[in-house]
């Protein structure tokens, strides 16, 4: 019963560690405005710990780089469960623009498991408090795959023995990958 | 001590300026850029908006003779807006949409499948005859996009291994 | 006996309700004073019972001693309370005296010492050294007040000397005086707000020697940092301000925990209102209250 109301309780508090493995401080900033007085995000209980063995939530901006995979990666295992992990910013959430560099391994969903993601670049804090009132659920996503498709037709086989008969286009496979 | 008290008075008389953010929405700005939006109707699929990605988050490939796929993968997106300003056609508008927090990253993808037409007198699309003369054309390449990561130039290890040492150019 | 021992268990008792709500009308008020809308009143109770569900990483250079100084320090401050006066008689009377009474009061900073030792990390020892360095010249405060209500009362009697012991003189009680205005002065500084928390609440500029510690036994820890206020405030109405105009037992316990309020409201106030001293500037500080205070002695002594 005890277990229980703790567990009802994780999303009434949650403690938050700031991790920022190489980013360029634009979403350190945008963090640090949720903090303040206009966009105030202690009243859902969050605050700020200086440990991340006292944190429930990892929220990492800036991309995982190779030099700083490592201590990121021990972070990560400094917390206690139950824990989760925000990825702010889209260097955080896929490389952003330096996903190709020599000094960088990628999105941090290389090196550490994510739960949430808030891209932006840099999200407003708007977008941060929204994405972490999804986490608590006290609103629902908005962010859905789109799909347009203008003709729909039959993706044809390659083999040329297979096209005759069906249909009166005759549709050439494309050749093979350069 | 009647400076603090005074201090007091002074901080108080604000009140409380939280905007109350999830439950009322405040509005953006006019010229604000939010998550661009594709027309399909209006795509012409040129790649204008692929080449001049700052992120390469836009893909474009043929999928056969008369399909031309354009996918956005919304992650490394940046919100920089040069997709919608060399648009030929304006069909990608920067809406004002911020509020893209997801738990799966793959609910930031958007996906076209455009009908290219084909040429009166050959029936083919038009193709450059040449792998060379293809890499060096501006716009269209030729990005497989089930494997979006061929993109990196450099990987490491770092379990265990060193952390130099091990670049690897990956050509693809 | 029967009755003093009630009397215990229901001072612990109301620490141990009381105490995370005061401390979330704490945040509260700073919140308001900051301009913002703080967290909810019932804060700190959901932060505890979160804590208690978190998973437990025991590390550091001896765990054994890290789950020790958790229990400890929440069994020190929980015994303190169990002494004091909380609107009715001292129901420690019995089984010490004041000089126990300060002896608990070095035992509680001593508990965060073995805290930061348990981790041995660099952070914890900086912060215990700044723990060590405030207790040393921190302590001394309130026993003078003990002291010097002892001398005027003539006995260290826990229900004598904390039943404002420091104005037992004919005339106006100068040494009493002085002492109440310094331990308003310091009083921040036993209770570990801003200014003066450089050593523990230090979570903000180091990690400060609670840096390894996670799940329930932080919740221990912080729930004694919550409690610490109430007791300590406990203990400066006892010495300088118990009067409770009348004798309806009920009526001294309510007048009792409002008067705590108010001082938690005072706190407060400067706490919002404050940077947060360096530690050398803090030393500072205690070093001249605490000659302050040996002159308050020295006056005492000659009986006023």
């Amino acid at each position: 019963m005890l277990e229980n109301l703790c567990q009802k309780m994780f999303r009434r508090s949650l403690w938050v560690y700031h991790a920022n493995s190489g980013g360029c401080n634009g979403c350190d900033i945008e963090v640090l405005n949720v903090l303040t007085p206009y966009y105030d995000v202690e009243r859902f209980g969050i605050k700020l710990v200086g440990s991340p063995r006292h944190a429930d939530v990892m929220l990492c901006q800036g991309p995982a780089l190779r030099s700083t995979a490592d201590a990121l990666r021990r972070a990560y295992e400094a917390m206690p469960a139950p824990k989760l992990v925000f990825a702010i910013g889209s260097c955080a959430c896929g490389g952003g623009l330096w996903f190709d560099s020599y000094a960088v391994l990628g999105a941090v969903e290389k090196v550490i498991p994510v739960n949430f993601y808030i891209p932006g670049c840099p999200p407003r804090p708007e977008a941060i408090i929204y994405g972490v009132a999804v986490a608590l659920g006290m609103v629902e996503k908005k962010a859905a795959p789109v799909v347009f498709k203008q003709a729909e037709f039959p993706i044809p086989t390659y083999h040329p023995d297979q096209l005759c008969g069906e249909n009166e286009l005759v549709v050439y496979e494309k050749s093979e990958k350069v | 001590m009647l400076s603090k008290l005074k201090e007091t008075l002074l901080c108080l008389r604000p009140g409380k300026v939280t905007l109350p953010y999830p439950a009322q929405a405040q509005p953006t700005p006019e010229n604000f850029r939010g998550v661009p939006r594709w027309n399909g109707d209006k795509c012409i699929g040129c790649a204008g908006c692929a080449s001049n990605c700052s992120a390469r988050a836009i893909l474009v490939t043929d999928i056969c003779q008369e399909i031309r796929v354009l996918n956005y993968i919304g992650n490394r997106c940046t919100y920089c807006g040069r997709c919608a300003e060399v648009c030929p056609e304006k069909a990608i508008t920067m809406s004002r949409d911020f509020e893209q927090a997801t738990n799966d990253v793959a609910d930031l993808r958007q996906r076209l499948e455009l009908f290219m037409s084909t040429c009166q007198r050959c029936g083919r699309c038009f193709k450059i005859s040449d792998v060379l003369e293809q890499l060096k054309m501006p716009g269209y390449r030729f990005d497989d996009f089930e494997q979006a990561r061929w993109v990196c130039r450099s990987r490491s290890f770092f379990e265990g291994d060193p952390l130099v040492d091990d670049i690897r150019i990956e050509l693809d | 006996m029967i009755a003093s021992v009630t009397a215990g268990l229901l001072n612990v008792v109301m620490v141990l309700l009381v105490s995370p709500f005061l401390h979330g009308l704490q945040r509260k008020i700073v919140a308001r004073i900051q301009a913002r809308q703080g967290p909810p009143l019932w804060q700190p109770y959901y932060d505890l019972l979160k804590l208690a569900g978190k998973e437990d990483i025991e590390v550091g250079e001896v765990p054994a001693m890290q789950r020790f100084a958790a229990y400890l320090a929440l069994a020190v401050v929980l015994t303190i309370a169990f002494v004091l006066p909380m609107g009715t008689a001292a129901p420690g009377a019995s089984i010490g005296d004041a000089i126990m009474l300060v002896y608990l009061l070095t035992l509680m900073g001593i508990c965060t010492i073995l805290a930061g030792l348990a981790a041995g990390s660099t952070y914890s020892l900086v912060g215990i050294s700044r723990e060590m360095m405030s207790m040393v010249t921190l302590e001394p405060l309130f026993a003078v007040a003990v002291l010097i209500a002892g001398l005027h009362v003539g006995s260290l009697h826990l229900d004598l000397v904390l039943k404002g012991g420091v104005y037992a003189v004919a005339g106006i009680p100068w040494s009493g005086l002085a002492m109440l205005a310094l331990m308003l002065l310091a009083f921040q500084a036993f209770v570990q707000r801003i200014p003066f928390d450089t050593s523990e609440a230090e979570t903000e500029l180091i990690e400060g020697p609670l840096m390894e510690y996670s799940g329930p036994k932080l919740a221990l820890f912080k729930y004694a940092q919550m409690a610490k206020l109430v007791v300590f405030a406990a203990l400066f109405i006892g010495l300088f301000a118990p009067w409770s105009g009348t004798s309806n037992l009920l009526i001294a316990w309510l007048v009792f925990w409002l008067k705590v309020v108010v001082l938690m409201l005072f706190v407060t106030a400067i706490a919002a209102l404050h940077a947060r001293y360096r530690i050398d500037q803090a030393i500072r500080y205690f070093v001249v209250m605490d000659i302050a205070s040996l002159g308050a002695l020295v006056v005492a002594a000659y009986g006023h």
